[in-house]
């Protein structure tokens, strides 16, 4: 933390390239997988969510009150959504001591899993020669996942990650102003996140949905509806539909 | 020209900044206290999700009476009152380094504890990283550098070969600098409060000028100690915060207590893990250093022990003959460890000794029977694999 601040930090504040992330897909399933509504528990892991700002200079400024309402949003919105989908879904408890410490492991392990998808399967140009057949996503976890403590008697686990930069008014003026005056792109906020299904029994990664642009505000109920739509999106079993009503009736929120 | 640049860059970086928002008066290290600003709360909800991460962790080290010592040495050092806002965390990772959260999350890496030759020097550590705490160091330094950031990115638009980035750059390492500074004094304030030997401080930095140097050394590099901090670092140089630590601690600074005991009870059941993770540094000349400092002319089998491990990782024939003597050495004072046995008997049946080199392995297996390399030494003796 204290040499967080370094050259690159300060050279990269200039990101002067759109992402070059059209051609990217964003979601895979298991080949052959399917989930049919009202026959399985789901356990959400609790998600990780970071939502701030973006500097004039494209720093983050992270922001503790809407990361919290973020945080609470979408727990709202996953369950809603989750009930919509006509299975079960609930909250896994952490659990203390050495279980902690292999929860810590496994999303860890997750997160790993996720990026390697994201970097190997998902964007052609540096696809593994194994990824490149159809029906080839195949990646797990391993099996040992079952024995994960407070996942007892549950099928999945859902895992959800959510980064927010919004782009504070300097950035937009600045943004502007490059267009306007320079005639140079600069990017102003930065929204991306993934959800992925594991199967609880055998470690298979069984779906997921990457995106690096998303919509949604997750600062407010709709936004944070909207989010959630689109981190579904793909989900196997029913399609969630798109844009879901702000959630009038308290719902479970994701534990803390 | 320039002047104008400046304006509109430090308006624009008004603009990007928002309201400056003051931290409240209240300590940080306070039990109830809470920051208010949005700057300060994001930063230490970032740091408790870091936390979260860490307590988890595998890599910290979770021995109570480690960690009760620690805690123990902080509380001395900076006071009762103080230490109760900070959780130190040991993490296993074999080099020199120490570091603080703004939220009150202390990291120290066992490779600094494997440093230190005494309580004092701990505490000297432990203040600083407080020091950082206390005056709020982080957030200083994450405000700085986003408006050096704004200042940059309205600056490269209007007049992009300006030079102004590259000072604002050096002003802002200059900065961190600076805060390293102030935290080394608090750091030499409380341990002189405390009752600790002042000079402890600048000991630390002396010693490890000397082992970069035979790093270097064995590396077949260039030993550099440079006299300025470079562009780019984010603290001062070993050589003047030595300099300044130890002309701070004036001319009573050899006086206080360095409680060698207490702090050499506290690592005993550790060294020899902190030892063993070291020598896979692939460091030779920088670990040799270290176990002849550790050792100060009386070498323990345990260090004895690390020594032949060193020696035998690098494996030349002459390391391999000097390997086989550290062993012996270590046996001969009454090294318990059944490893001895097993690097003697690498070491001699390397150096074409075989039949005193099966003598000591087997001597391994009697010692080590539940070995997970036993059938590798069981092949190597002959007894057993293919052969």
């Amino acid at each position: 933390m204290r040499r967080g601040w370094n050259a690159l930090a300060l050279a990269a504040a200039l990101t002067m390239a759109a992402a070059p992330l059209a051609a990217q897909e964003k979601t895979g399933n298991r080949p052959g997988f399917t989930l049919a509504p009202g026959t399985a528990t789901i356990v959400l892991m609790r998600p990780e969510i970071q939502v701030g700002a973006q500097s004039t200079g494209g720093a983050y400024e992270p922001n503790a009150d809407w990361t919290d309402q973020a945080r609470e949003n979408l727990g709202k919105a996953l369950a809603e959504a989750q009930g919509r989908l006509g299975n079960r879904v609930v909250n896994f408890v952490e659990p203390v001591g050495q279980g902690a410490a292999t929860a810590h492991e496994y999303r860890a392990l997750f997160t790993t899993l996720a990026d390697s998808v994201i970097t190997y399967q998902f964007f052609p140009g540096n696809r593994l020669p194994t990824k490149k057949r159809e029906d080839s996503f195949l990646w797990s976890i391993g099996p040992e996942v079952a024995s994960l403590p407070g996942v007892q008697g549950a099928d999945y686990a859902l895992f959800v990650t959510t980064e927010d930069h919004y782009g504070s008014t300097g950035r937009k003026l600045l943004q502007v102003f490059a267009a306007a005056a320079v005639g140079v792109g600069v990017t102003s906020g930065m929204h991306k996140g993934y959800a992925g299904l594991i199967d609880l029994k055998t470690g298979d990664l069984v779906w997921l949905n990457a995106d690096q642009a998303m919509g949604g505000d997750v600062r407010t109920p709709e936004g944070a509806a909207k989010r959630v739509a689109q981190l579904l999106e793909g989900f196997p079993g029913k399609p969630v539909e798109a844009a879901a009503p702000a959630p009038s009736a308290p719902a479970k929120t994701a534990s803390r | 020209m320039a002047g104008w640049i400046i304006a509109v860059a430090l308006a624009g970086a008004a603009l990007g900044g928002g309201v400056p928002d003051k931290p409240a008066p209240l300590p940080p290290y306070g039990a109830a206290y809470t920051p208010t600003t949005v700057d300060e709360r994001g930063l230490w909800q970032q740091a408790d999700e870091a936390e979260r991460d860490l307590r988890d962790s595998p890599v910290v080290v979770r021995d109570a009476a480690l960690n009760a010592y620690m805690a123990k040495v902080l509380c001395r050092s900076v006071g009762e009152d103080r230490c109760r806002g900070v959780r130190i965390y040991v993490v296993r990772a074999p080099v020199f380094n120490a570091s603080m959260m703004p939220n009150g999350m202390m990291v120290v890496y066992t490779g600094a504890l494997l440093r230190l030759r005494d309580e004092a020097e701990l505490a000297a550590v432990l203040g600083h990283e407080f020091g950082h705490f206390e005056q709020r160091h982080t957030l200083a330094s994450f405000r700085r550098g986003r408006t050096i950031g704004d200042i940059i990115a309205w600056t490269s638009m209007i007049s992009p070969y300006s030079t102004l980035p590259a000072s604002l750059i050096q002003l802002h390492f200059a900065y961190d600098r600076a805060q390293e500074s102030e935290a080394d004094m608090m750091g030499l304030r409380y341990l002189t409060a405390a009752g600790y030997r002042p000079f402890a401080a600048s000991h630390i930095w002396e010693r490890l000028m000397a082992e970069q140097d035979a790093t270097a050394l064995g590396r077949k590099r260039h030993v550099t100690h440079r006299y300025a901090a470079g562009f780019f670092a984010d603290h001062p140089t070993h050589l003047s915060r030595a300099i300044d630590l130890r002309a701070a601690a004036g001319s009573e600074g050899d006086r206080g207590d360095d409680a060698l005991d207490a702090f050499q009870t506290a690592m005993r059941p550790w060294r020899a893990g902190f030892l063993a993770d070291q020598i896979k540094l692939n460091d030779f000349g920088g670990s040799e250093y270290l176990l002849a400092e550790l050792a100060n002319g009386a070498w323990t089998p345990e260090l004895l022990l690390t020594r032949g491990e060193l020696y035998r990782e690098r494996g030349n024939p002459r390391d391999l003959v000097s390997a086989a003597q550290f062993y012996q050495q270590a046996i001969d004072q009454g090294c318990t460890d059944p490893v001895a046995w097993r690097g003697l008997g690498l070491s001699l049946l390397r150096g074409q000794q075989v039949a005193a080199g099966r003598a000591a392995l087997k001597t391994y297996l009697e010692k080590a029977p539940a070995a997970s390399d036993r059938a590798a030494m069981a092949m190597l003796i002959g007894e057993g694999g293919v052969q």
